[in-house]
């Protein structure tokens, strides 16, 4: 079976060697890293049956014999959809949300305890900074706080059956009715979400991006929140309005933000570009991560295995899992 | 009936709970040890001292019969100084902040937080990321968490990590009830099988005399290479020398150490808490005795005090109590 590994995530060095280690049927691969390279781009995808790749562009050659698109990531919004042939199958992978779900409650323990300032004056030498034994200000903590997801689907989930552990309150707002609200409270639809915000000591953004959630978390929105709110973005950037969000770290309206989504991303002639054209690196009540809320050796594992799975699936002629659509 | 507050601690907790005292206890705040030398009388007249310690060289405290400490250790009172009869209490609250703290301690060690966020911030890298080939960081999920001593810290961790996929031991030299929560409990003397099982190791014990040095260079050795081990007890209870050996050589994976083997006096307010320079390792994450705490744990462990001292002022059974001198 004809398969390409494709671009700067499934055919980044090492991808296809630990997918393929874990299927089972003979897969015939090619990995092709530079999705600007035509002249080898052109011949894989004429032969091309599937194809691992979390990009497919407009301008893309044709894939005349493509059955299936598999998807490294969860999110689909870098696949242009027109743009496919009739007949394929787009199926994503999960097993990040529980690495994700991680990274959520790490930083909003992160934030309340103050960690990175009190541990970074300590390593200075200063002891009264964190209320204990050298005096100084108390930290929050996160027992008895409201956690409102955005988006509340399989990393709402994960977070709220973490998070209660800790005893917190787990609500959600969702455009599509939610069956599994999992150890949520309650589930707000999405066109209810200014009501649920002012509830929330921490809003974390999961939502996927499309239409009706670009700039969802825009200047209004933020101004609805608790002056002491803690923003955790682990969706999409764009899902907020980045002039907006500034504004409002920078003026105190919300208390702070861990940002792990970014609207700009670095390119080869600017490896160590900022993620935003503002800039975020200099407010101290931002927590900063390039996108790596899910990079985990255990979501990777996860992952490579749900694509291994829908490989051999597809070679046997089986029902695959995680279809996402059909052209 | 009269009340000494002795130390800052003691001197904050008196402003915290001024409304919650009985009315008729007088109240006498000395934030300054060094001051109730020359005022003896605040010992001579106390019936209740509250406070984090007492020395031997400390004016005499005749009437004491409630030793009210603020925190939950009461090692640094000298009993033989002070009445026999009287009630030591000791105060909680404690116990969900430094769980909490465990946790994310934890998380930040296998996400490699500190390292990835602080390039992040100061050099833009995004060498971490899925968009370079970065290195996958770890996650808690799937791992096995260690916790010695299995107290109300011990059993608040044990709570909150096991939602996370974790597998939970625990070590405890009494034996404790079976809990849901961890999949094995063992008697400290055979803490040697528990902790090469374990990923990461939170040390949530007392300091007393089958504790200090606990973790010595032999049991450091016994952990998996890698692992992660995370002290909120006494800084007593490890072997400076031999973990500092083992983080600087990199056979363990990392620390957070948030109580330490020397603590600032007058003279040094920014004496170092150890003779290692934990402090320009890496993979150390370093706080000041400050697990704790949280601005929650202050409010309820004032509660529990004020509790304690009007249960006192009616003659009612007190909460709370430690042993009796």
């Amino acid at each position: 079976m004809k398969t390409v590994f494709l671009g700067n995530f499934g055919g980044r060095p090492g991808v296809s060697e630990a997918i393929l280690a874990k299927t089972t049927e003979k897969i015939d691969s090619t990995v092709l890293f530079d999705l600007d390279d035509s002249q080898r781009l052109i011949p894989a995808l004429a032969d091309a049956e599937i194809v691992v790749s979390h990009i497919w562009k407009k301008d893309f050659p044709e894939a005349p014999r493509l059955k299936l698109l598999q998807s490294v990531a969860a999110g689909i919004d870098l696949i242009d959809v027109p743009s496919l042939p009739a007949g394929v199958t787009v199926c994503n992978v999960a097993g990040h949300e529980q690495a994700i779900a991680e990274y959520v409650v790490m930083t909003m323990l992160a934030w309340q305890h103050r960690l990175l300032d009190i541990a970074a004056a300590f390593r200075g030498g200063v002891w009264s900074t964190g209320g204990g034994a050298g005096g100084g200000p108390t930290h929050g903590e996160i027992l008895g706080k409201t956690i409102g997801i955005v988006g509340y689907g399989r990393i709402g989930r994960e977070v709220a059956k973490r998070a209660i552990g800790f005893g917190c309150t787990v609500i959600g707002a969702n455009r599509s009715p939610v069956a599994d609200k999992g150890a949520a409270s309650e589930i707000y639809p999405l066109s209810e979400l200014d009501r649920m915000l002012p509830r929330c000591d921490v809003v974390v953004v999961a939502a996927g991006l499309g239409p009706e959630t670009t700039r969802l978390i825009d200047a209004g929105r933020l101004g609805v929140m608790k002056p002491s709110a803690f923003l955790v973005n682990i969706g999409r950037a764009a899902i907020v309005d980045e002039e907006a969000l500034y504004n409002a770290l920078k003026e105190h309206k919300i208390g702070g933000a861990a940002i792990d989504v970014w609207w700009q991303y670095p390119t080869p002639a600017e490896p160590d570009r900022r993620g935003s054209q503002l800039p975020f690196h200099e407010l101290p009540n931002v927590i900063m991560t390039p996108h790596c809320s899910s990079a985990t050796d255990g979501a990777r594992d996860r992952r490579f295995g749900t694509v291994a799975g829908n490989l051999d699936r597809f070679v046997r002629g089986e029902t695959l899992n995680n279809i996402v659509l059909q052209t | 009936m009269k009340a000494l507050f002795l130390g800052n601690v003691a001197a904050d907790t008196a402003q915290g709970i001024r409304d919650e005292l009985p009315p008729g206890l007088e109240v006498v705040i000395i934030a300054d040890p060094a001051d109730l030398l020359r005022t003896p009388e605040a010992a001579a007249e106390a019936d209740i001292l509250v406070g984090n310690h007492w020395l031997a060289d400390y004016p005499p405290a005749p009437r004491v019969r409630l030793v009210q400490s603020v925190a939950t250790g009461v090692e640094l009172f000298d009993l033989a100084a002070l009445p026999k009869g009287a009630a030591v209490c000791n105060a909680f609250g404690h116990e969900t902040a430094i769980a909490e703290y465990i946790v994310m301690a934890m998380l930040a060690l296998h996400h490699r937080f500190f390292e990835i966020a602080g390039e992040f911030r100061a050099q833009g890298s995004w060498r971490s990321s899925w968009v370079e080939s970065g290195a996958p960081h770890g996650e808690v999920r799937g791992t096995t968490l260690g916790i010695v001593g299995y107290g109300r810290v011990g059993q608040e961790v044990a709570r909150r990590a096991a939602p996370f996929g974790m597998r939970v031991l625990a070590a405890n030299r009494t034996p404790r009830a079976p809990d849901p929560a961890v999949e094995r409990l063992f008697p400290l003397a055979d803490l040697d099988r528990m902790l090469p099982l374990c990923d990461t190791v939170a040390l949530c014990t007392a300091l007393g005399p089958e504790t200090t040095g606990l973790i010595d260079a032999r049991r450091l050795a016994l952990m998996k290479p890698g692992a992660f081990i995370i002290n909120i007890a006494r800084g007593q209870v490890i072997d400076e020398d031999a973990l500092y050996a083992e983080l600087r050589d990199g056979t363990l994976g990392g620390a957070a150490l948030d109580v330490w083997w020397q603590y600032p006096n007058a003279a040094e307010p920014q004496r170092r808490g150890s003779r290692h320079p934990f402090h320009e390792l890496p993979n150390v994450i370093v706080t000041p005795h400050n697990s704790g705490w949280t601005a929650g744990m202050v409010r309820r462990r004032w509660d529990e005090i004020a509790e304690n001292i009007r249960r006192f002022a009616r003659g009612d059974a007190l909460i709370n109590i430690v042993t009796t001198i």
